[in-house]
């Protein structure tokens, strides 16, 4: 499913405040994100992605403005939210001494949920490290079982903060491949990032970030063309390939733990 | 989420923290090991039978059988230490002088000659003790005197007029039993405040508390998991205490065992509150520290850990009655070595409850997730 016109929202914010030491952080911000779309928030740092992030996600007080995530108010019914989200952290950590198997199920059990554990490790290719201690996981593959955590709950909708940050080419090729089937399987995802490429190839839409506010939000494609339209010309001749490109052809798209 | 669920929650939670504990081995060793060390320690240095012994310097000058029976008995018996260094009168005065002995018993030359007249032993053995603690060298005469009263009965018969000392062996309680309810407190509040207080910190730093307050996990499911499994690991380390003590210590127990679990785990969730009420308010170790060595060291020792309340001020055994953990040793000593039952502690079981409501209550309005 690719996002289209007409779906309905299943995220709603509107007018949404957050106030440090009297200066504005999100400063009255209004979206609203698609059924099954992909959704970017992009912008330099201390933008305010980090920040609108954590008050949908229940973990920030809210201090103006309204959230609804499926029609249930964030303000008012935090753990009615919590149920249908997950949320992948800027960089998950787990205790030692743990196997991975036990972290899903101790996620499963947070949520009031009893499932087979090796069935979501093998959707994140870790299968075969169910008996493995979390510390023995290399980034990407932290990344992948907190991914699988954050999922054990059939959330409705899918938060993760900067996933990439930090990965090698191959595991950032592996988490987008990763991302896209999570959202066909009908998940929303919504992600923060910095990395404009990445917004440009895993996002169905994006809403770009600064100082607070909101100052575009639209497809990657519409966002470049009406730069275009306003006669932005790049100075350097682009090139058919990039550098991104020759380090995936010479290295592989095989993923390397 | 229905009850039921969430009760599983704390199931599924203690199952893994505890399965956790036992697979990491500094965990194991602060633990169970650490206790031990101390075990060890302060149980070699209390084990005697409570009744006091003297070191003395013992110079025989007599070359007679009596005499070196006599000074072999002495050696021999539990009441003096005999330092084997000092054996010239000089020697002796400077061990003396240093307090490294408590008095010098002299067997002057002669000593225990016959007297072919009256057909048995005589002398008069010479005891040299220090000016300044004439109380020692009283105690140690009238040891001496007594000693000497048993031989010269044996050699005359009985005297007219004599005391007859009765010792009342019925639940006289050892050094040692003070020093191990003391050290079974002191693994309680290793288990529940150093624990808490070292990993709660960590855990918010790697935002691992974090991540569990996004989902719907409540404050009361998590810390009930962890005094589960706290509970559970803490019951583990202290029946191997138990075990040490006995088999080692000669620990007599005279309670009831399941009372004594029943009570170990109470006194475990009493003191994991402190922990858990630092701990969860605490952002990082820089906070965490002094707060909890604020708390622990007050009352470590003034609670009978390492030196039993008895020996202290009666107006500080007033004050001390109501620190946390006095109630948890005075308890655990009354159930384990004096034979009391659970009925019988009321006070200190009383107390216990007392400091959780307030404890827990406090714990629950400080913790933060991050």
């Amino acid at each position: 499913m690719v996002y289209s016109e007409g779906m309905t929202a299943i995220l709603k914010v509107s007018d949404l405040r957050k106030i440090y030491d009297d200066k504005p952080a999100v400063d009255g911000i209004s979206f609203e994100v698609k059924k099954g779309e992909i959704f970017g928030i992009l912008g330099p740092n201390g933008a305010g992605k980090t920040t609108t992030l954590e008050m949908i996600e229940t973990m920030r007080p809210i201090d103006g403005g309204t959230i609804t995530v499926d029609g249930i108010d964030v303000a008012t019914r935090p753990n009615d939210i919590k149920q249908i989200i997950g949320v992948q952290p800027q960089s998950p950590a787990f205790q030692d001494k743990q196997k991975l198997s036990e972290i899903i199920e101790m996620f499963a059990a947070a949520y009031g949920e009893r499932v087979n554990p090796r069935e979501f490790l093998d959707d994140v290719q870790l299968g075969e490290k169910a008996d493995s201690y979390a510390e023995q996981l290399s980034g990407g593959q932290r990344q992948r079982l907190s991914i699988a955590a954050a999922l054990v709950h059939n959330p409705k909708v899918f938060f993760l903060d900067e996933p990439t940050t930090g990965l090698d080419p191959q595991a950032r090729r592996n988490l987008w491949d990763l991302i896209r089937e999570v959202r066909d399987k009908g998940v929303t995802v919504i992600l923060t990032t910095h990395y404009l490429d990445e917004a440009e190839l895993l996002c169905d839409r994006v809403a770009i970030m600064d100082k607070g506010k909101i100052i575009a939000l639209d497809t990657p494609k519409n966002l470049i063309k009406q730069l275009l339209k306003r006669g932005f010309t790049k100075t350097q001749q682009v090139e058919q390939a990039n550098l991104d490109d020759v380090f995936i052809d010479l290295t592989g798209k095989g993923l390397r733990d | 989420m229905t009850i039921q669920q969430q009760l599983r929650t704390v199931v599924v939670f203690t199952k893994l923290s505890t399965r956790r504990f036992f697979r990491d081995k500094l965990a194991l060793f602060f633990g169970i090991i650490f206790p031990l060390i101390f075990l060890f320690v302060f149980g070699t240095i209390n084990s005697g039978s409570g009744a006091p012994k003297f070191n003395v310097a013992l110079i025989n000058q007599s070359d007679t059988t009596f005499a070196r029976s006599f000074a072999d008995q002495l050696q021999q018996g539990k009441v003096f230490k005999v330092d084997k260094e000092a054996t010239t009168y000089a020697e002796a005065k400077d061990k003396l002088g240093k307090s490294q002995v408590d008095g010098i018993i002299i067997l002057p030359a002669g000593f225990g000659a016959p007297d072919q007249a009256k057909g048995y032993p005589t002398g008069n053995i010479r005891l040299v003790y220090s000016q300044s603690s004439s109380g020692t060298g009283q105690t140690l005469q009238s040891v001496l005197s007594g000693t000497l009263n048993g031989v010269n009965t044996k050699l005359v018969g009985t005297p007219p007029l004599a005391v007859r000392g009765e010792a009342l062996n019925d639940h006289q309680l050892s050094p040692f039993d003070y020093t191990f309810s003391g050290l079974l407190g002191f693994s309680i509040i290793g288990i529940g405040i150093f624990g808490p207080i070292n990993v709660f910190p960590e855990l918010k730093k790697q935002g691992i508390l974090r991540r569990l307050h996004t989902t719907p996990i409540r404050v009361w499911q998590y810390f009930m998991a962890t005094m589960f499994s706290q509970a559970i690991t803490g019951v583990v380390s202290i029946a191997i205490q138990f075990l040490v003590a006995i088999a080692v210590f000669h620990l007599k127990v005279a309670g009831n065992y399941l009372e004594i679990i029943l009570f170990t785990v109470l006194s475990i969730f009493t003191i994991l509150g402190i922990g858990l009420a630092i701990g969860g308010w605490a952002k990082n170790e820089r906070q965490a520290a002094p707060l909890s060595n604020i708390i622990v060291f007050p009352m470590l020792f003034l609670s009978g850990t390492f030196f039993p309340r008895f020996e202290m001020p009666v107006w500080l055994q007033h004050v001390t009655t109501f620190l946390p953990l006095t109630p948890v040793i005075d308890g655990l000593r009354l159930l384990t070595t004096e034979g009391k039952h659970l009925v019988d502690i009321g006070p200190q079981l009383g107390l216990m409850l007392a400091w959780m409501v307030i404890i827990y209550a406090i714990a629950f309005r400080s913790f933060r997730w991050e």
